[in-house]
């Protein structure tokens, strides 16, 4: 480092903190020395370049869409979260003493949870009030006593941070439930690396992949039994939750199966997981649904998330979980309130990072402050959601309610100031301007094991999430997310994404530990992906023939055919100039939401089952997934052009995505799902095009013909084999019969032969299953029928056999739907709650 | 006395179930006046597995678990019991009942049983109606009692009534229930107060009506209260018949409510719709 010089850039021109201590200047207005790096950085790589950066980085995190998932978002686009591409920069220093003191609050937390669920001594030697426990809705006696006695107790804990005015660093929350965030900050940096590789190459920051390099060993740790080869796995709430992407990313980052509540069955006091091979053992649960929700038998009995019996399965000793179902009470404000007095007591050390000054209205001189400051104070009901109450905003009267309410049950609250925070240097939104403003961390600790598992200690990740805003706020609330940069005393290497890792590697091709519910969402994403893909190219076709009438004013019959074929009612009474209003009307209902076949809710469905498979999906399928999803975003605001337009990219997107699958996942069981999903729907579309325009349609003939042909995109196939006016027998020969061409029904019947083939047979049996016998089936029918006969189709006799083999072709196809489902996913019921009984007792 | 209690639950569903797990507390809980004798639990189909711990309260429970399928579930816990009249408090536990609200107040082994709990909560209407009975000044004894004689009194036992959860404002309005629902209400009442009231759960010998045979397995579940008198201990009450609870009161358990000692719960996978069969029976052995 060179002498300190005074460091002058236009970049602090409007940066003006408000007083208090901030982290880019010090006490004199001069940049701190650790931040001079960074300003020379920017000051070379300039604005334009800065903001292209930016740019970037923001593309970079929306296409790995690890940020929150919430679905609720109108748009149907994920939420911007901005990540500025300025890191907080934390000091070697500051560092030491974060350091120690997050791992001293998990050792403290550890100890406290121990007490809690086992002696109660803090309660009886009065250092924390019986309040903190029973009046706790996450004090949970069905937990009393589940943890061995070599359990350390918590093996990931998130912490909340933030920096007073003073420069003080202040806890402001534990995470021990399902602490979130660790994926989003491992994304973070991954995507700065990439977004700014200079910039970060050079610096002399810690790196996070040794942390997360050993969470798989510490949970490896926690295995029960001991087995060669150890199944861990990632329990989350599944596709709806709002950590949704954040839990595929760390399951993928770190090895493990994701699953979900319904995945798993304890059996023998154990739990096992359902695959496509049968019950799968599993050895260690990585938590991410609730406590209360962990298991309906012990604890909240409406948990569709949970598993029945897990609590059991935990005490005997048949699975390690971490963290263990219980720990939320120590989340609990009023046990936070007396975190110092415990440190004392149970470490004999004082606590390193102080809270935020907290008191419980129900003891000693607790009510007098509280109402002596009331306005300035939150307050937290402790049974209730601890929803923050902020007397300074609400008006006169709930104010002097909940003066009230306070007075008359003081040991209902607990109420805390929330510091005025320090400021860091944040980029604006257009990466001109640097201003100062107040934040957050969320900072992580893990349990450490040696080589004989044996656990020696906490151990904190050197980085984390910084976001925008006032103490406290949610990171969820924020607008702008931050890297950590904990500085290192000299520079870094670079360690490999791809860790080494130290469990035995456990080499499978086969795909049958796939979750049962996993090949069912592939399937049906499969399924949706071409069904969506069948009703774009039909709507083409209406919305061409649409236009064609506009501009020559005469009505189209193929369009009167084709509306019905769509979903959409017709009726004939209007006239023609009308027509053409309430065509096109009743065409772009398929762009709106809400219509059944609408492309929305096709879309919608499709994103759903593949939502419910993320870690399934590789990187670029991804990718075009969420370009599809903006795509449908915008569909209702657009207009017959508009759509046809966007008819076509959608119809590429799908056909990239899809192919992306098939370039990309392994062709194990998974893929096979998907395809015989996909294969499955366009087989039965095509059959049902097909007996519609040969058959049903009210105006047959050529104009139908080749819309099929069109819609199949195999007009030109068929122009340049038959070079010839439309025939109904070459239009069946070509996408019935000829089973080299992949839009015939021949070769999607081969397909899914060949798929069914692979699939693994649970029982086992030297029969053929009856999937395999439904195809054979069809199969045979097409193999059987007579092209000639069939072709005549104005001949009623010809009519008959037509229909009779289209018949012969639709019956087993429907049903391989059901047996496939039947032979696969036979997920066991939502399991239910037994009807309990009353007591019923009178004299 | 003695008995033999023999309780029977029976479930029957629609569709076969492959798995269910399950916690029972329909052990008798020994106690200084009431000694457990051989007791066995015995399920159908036979579970794979059956294991016994002390809840939070130190009540047994057994958790079991049927891993084959099955479409009727049968368990049938039985015990003998032998019981001797319960010690009576003494006059001097007959105390200004404010006092004792006091006492208790920093008692943290009483605080659970003080605060509201998910099927009992406190409010002031529930204060309000509990207040004929403890005026200011009065024992705490003739309070409790008072209270006791009140529910019986005034409240219809009405089993189309109520439901597993109905809550306590509801039988309060209602004025009617079951024995669980009376439970539940007084302990509100006495908790509204800042008084500590937990929940027993049991078995009460019913009496024939002179001159009839005792009808075998017509008994039910029975569910009383405790409240805690400082430097005595609990009290319990029977608010559903207005007595002190006897030699004929046999105790399973107890907890801040139903929820913490339900005799039989459980979660199964299938079964479709079910049908819930319950005979109790306690049967007197003679001395």
């Amino acid at each position: 480092m060179a002498a300190i010089e005074t460091l002058s850039t236009p970049w602090l021109d409007a940066y003006r903190p408000a007083g208090g201590h901030d982290a880019l200047l010090d006490g004199q207005g001069e940049v701190r020395q650790h931040w001079r790096l960074l300003l020379k950085a920017l000051e070379s790589l300039g604005h334009a370049s800065l903001s292209s950066r930016a740019d970037e980085i923001q593309h970079l995190l929306h296409d790995n869409g690890v940020t929150f998932n919430l679905p609720a978002d109108e748009s149907g686009s994920l939420r911007q979260w901005r990540l500025d591409p300025l890191p907080l920069l934390i000091t070697p220093s500051e560092w030491r003493f974060l350091e120690q003191g997050l791992r001293q609050r998990s050792r403290l937390l550890a100890a406290v949870l121990k007490d809690i669920y086992g002696p109660r001594r803090m309660i009886d030697e009065g250092v924390l009030p019986a309040d903190a426990l029973y009046a706790n809705p996450d004090f949970l006696l069905a937990c009393d006593g589940l943890l061995l006695a070599d359990d350390p107790g918590i093996s990931l804990h998130g912490i909340d941070l933030t920096r007073d005015a003073e420069g003080r660093w202040r806890v402001l929350a534990d995470h021990l439930q399902a602490p979130a965030g660790m994926g989003f900050a491992l994304e973070n940096r991954i995507v700065m690396a990439r977004a700014l590789p200079d910039l970060y190459r050079n610096a002399p920051l810690k790196r996070l992949a040794g942390f997360l390099d050993r969470q798989q060993q510490s949970l490896a740790a926690l295995a029960r039994l001991n087995r060669d080869q150890l199944s861990l796995a990632l329990l989350a709430p599944g596709a709806d939750h709002e950590s949704y992407f954040e839990h595929a990313y760390l399951a993928n980052y770190l090895n493990l199966a994701l699953v979900e509540g319904g995945d798993l069955v304890v059996r023998d006091s154990r739990v096992w997981m359902r695959t496509l091979g049968g019950l799968k053992p599993v050895d260690v649960l990585l938590r991410q649904i609730g406590d209360a929700w962990s298991d309906p038998l012990e604890l909240r009995g409406d948990s569709l998330i949970g598993v029945p019996g897990l609590l059991q399965a935990i005490r005997s000793g048949g699975v390690g979980i971490t963290n263990p179902p219980g720990v939320g009470a120590l989340e609990h404000p009023l046990i936070a309130a007396f975190l110092p007095d415990l440190c004392e007591r149970l470490l004999g050390e004082p606590l390193l990072i102080e809270g935020v000054e907290r008191h419980w209205c129900g003891r000693g001189d607790g009510l007098a402050w509280a109402l002596g400051a009331f306005e300035s104070l939150v307050f937290q009901r402790l049974d209730g959601d601890l929803q923050c109450i902020r007397p300074g905003t609400l008006d006169t009267e709930a104010r002097e309610r909940l003066r009230q309410a306070l007075v008359a049950e003081p040991a209902r609250y607990v109420a805390s100031r929330v510091p005025a925070g320090a400021s860091a240097p944040f980029l604006d939104r257009d990466c001109t301007t640097l201003l100062p403003s107040t934040y957050n961390l969320r900072c992580f600790t893990q349990a450490g094991f040696d080589d004989e598992r044996n656990f020696h200690g906490y151990e904190a990740m050197p980085g984390g999430l910084a976001w925008q805003g006032a103490p406290g706020l949610a990171m969820q609330a924020s607008q702008c997310v931050k890297d950590l940069w904990v500085m290192a005393d000299s520079p870094q290497p670079h360690v490999s994404r791809l860790r080494r890792s130290r469990l035995p590697l456990v080499v499978t091709r086969d795909g049958m530990d796939l979750p049962s519910r996993v090949a069912d969402s592939l399937l049906w994403m499969g399924r949706y992906g071409e069904r969506l893909d069948g009703r774009l190219r039909l709507l083409r076709e209406a919305l061409y023939r649409l236009m064609d009438q506009d501009q020559e004013g005469i009505a189209d019959e193929t369009l009167i055919d084709l509306l019905p074929l769509l979903g959409l009612d017709r009726d004939d009474e209007t006239g023609a100039t009308s027509r053409f209003a309430a065509d096109r009307e009743r065409l772009m209902t398929l762009f709106q939401d809400g219509h059944p076949d609408a492309l929305p809710d096709l879309i919608g469905r499709m994103i759903n089952n593949g939502r419910a498979v993320r870690d399934h999906l590789g990187d670029d399928a991804w990718r075009v997934f969420n370009q599809l999803r903006q795509e449908s975003a915008r569909l209702s605001q657009l207009g017959p052009v508009g759509g046809r337009r966007a008819v076509d990219t959608l119809m590429t997107q799908l056909a990239a995505f899809f192919g992306f699958c098939n370039e990309t996942m392994p062709h194990h069981y998974g893929w096979r799902f998907m395809d015989i999903g996909r294969f499955l729907e366009r087989a039965q579309a095509t059959l049902a095009l097909l007996r519609f325009a040969l058959l049903d349609a009210a105006h047959a003939g050529e104009a139908l013909w080749e819309v099929v042909l069109s819609s199949s995109d195999n007009a030109t196939a068929y122009r340049r084999r038959y070079r010839s006016e439309l025939h109904p027998a070459a239009i069946l020969d070509l996408l019935l019969f000829d089973e080299g061409n992949p839009r015939s029904v021949g070769y999607m019947f081969k397909r899914l032969e060949r798929q069914i083939e692979h699939l693994p047979q649970p029982n086992d049996t030297p029969y053929r299953s009856s999937e395999a016998r439904l195809l054979i089936r069809a199969r045979a029918a097409l193999h059987l029928a007579d092209l000639e006969a069939l072709a005549q189709v104005e001949e009623p006799a010809a009519r008959a056999a037509l229909a009779a083999l289209l018949e012969a072709l639709e019956v087993p196809l429907a049903e391989l739907s059901q047996a496939i489902e039947n032979s696969h996913f036979s997920h066991a019921e939502v399991p239910r709650q037994l009807v309990p009984m009353q007591a019923q007792g009178d004299a | 006395m003695r008995y033999r209690v023999c309780h029977t639950t029976r479930y029957e569903y629609a569709a076969p179930v492959s798995l269910c797990h399950n916690e029972a507390r329909l052990t008798p809980r020994p106690l200084a006046w009431q000694e457990v004798g051989e007791t066995a639990l015995e399920v159908s189909p036979n579970p794979s597995v059956l294991q016994s711990r002390r809840d939070f309260f130190g009540n047994e429970v057994s958790f079991f678990s049927v891993q084959e399928l099955h479409q009727v579930l049968q368990v049938t816990a039985s015990t003998e019991v032998e019981t001797r009249p319960r010690p009576s408090p003494p006059a001097s536990a007959n105390r200004d009942w404010q006092q004792a609200v006091r006492h208790a107040r920093g008692k943290p082994a009483l605080r659970q049983f003080q605060l509201d709990s998910p099927f009992v909560a406190r409010h002031a209407a529930l204060a309000r109606f509990a207040t004929p009975s403890f005026p200011v000044g009065r024992g705490l004894l003739d309070a409790v009692n008072d209270l006791n004689q009140r529910l019986f009194d005034t409240f219809a036992y009405d089993p189309e009534f109520s439901t597993l959860a109905t809550p306590v404002l509801d039988v309060l309005h209602a004025r009617r229930g079951v024995c669980q629902d009376f439970a539940h209400l007084m302990i509100a009442c006495l908790r509204s107060l800042g008084l500590a009231a937990r929940y027993v759960s049991g078995y009460l010998e019913t009496l024939p009506p002179p001159g009839q045979p005792r009808l075998v397995g017509a008994d039910a579940s029975h569910a009383w209260l405790g409240v805690y008198l400082p430097t005595w201990g609990w009290l319990e009450l029977d608010p559903t018949n207005g007595t002190w609870p006897d030699e004929r009161h046999l105790v399973l358990g107890w907890g801040r409510d139903y929820g913490d000692v339900p005799p039989l719960k459980g979660v199964m996978n299938g079964g479709g719709s079910h049908q819930l069969a319950v005979a109790v029976d306690v049967e007197p052995l003679g001395a």
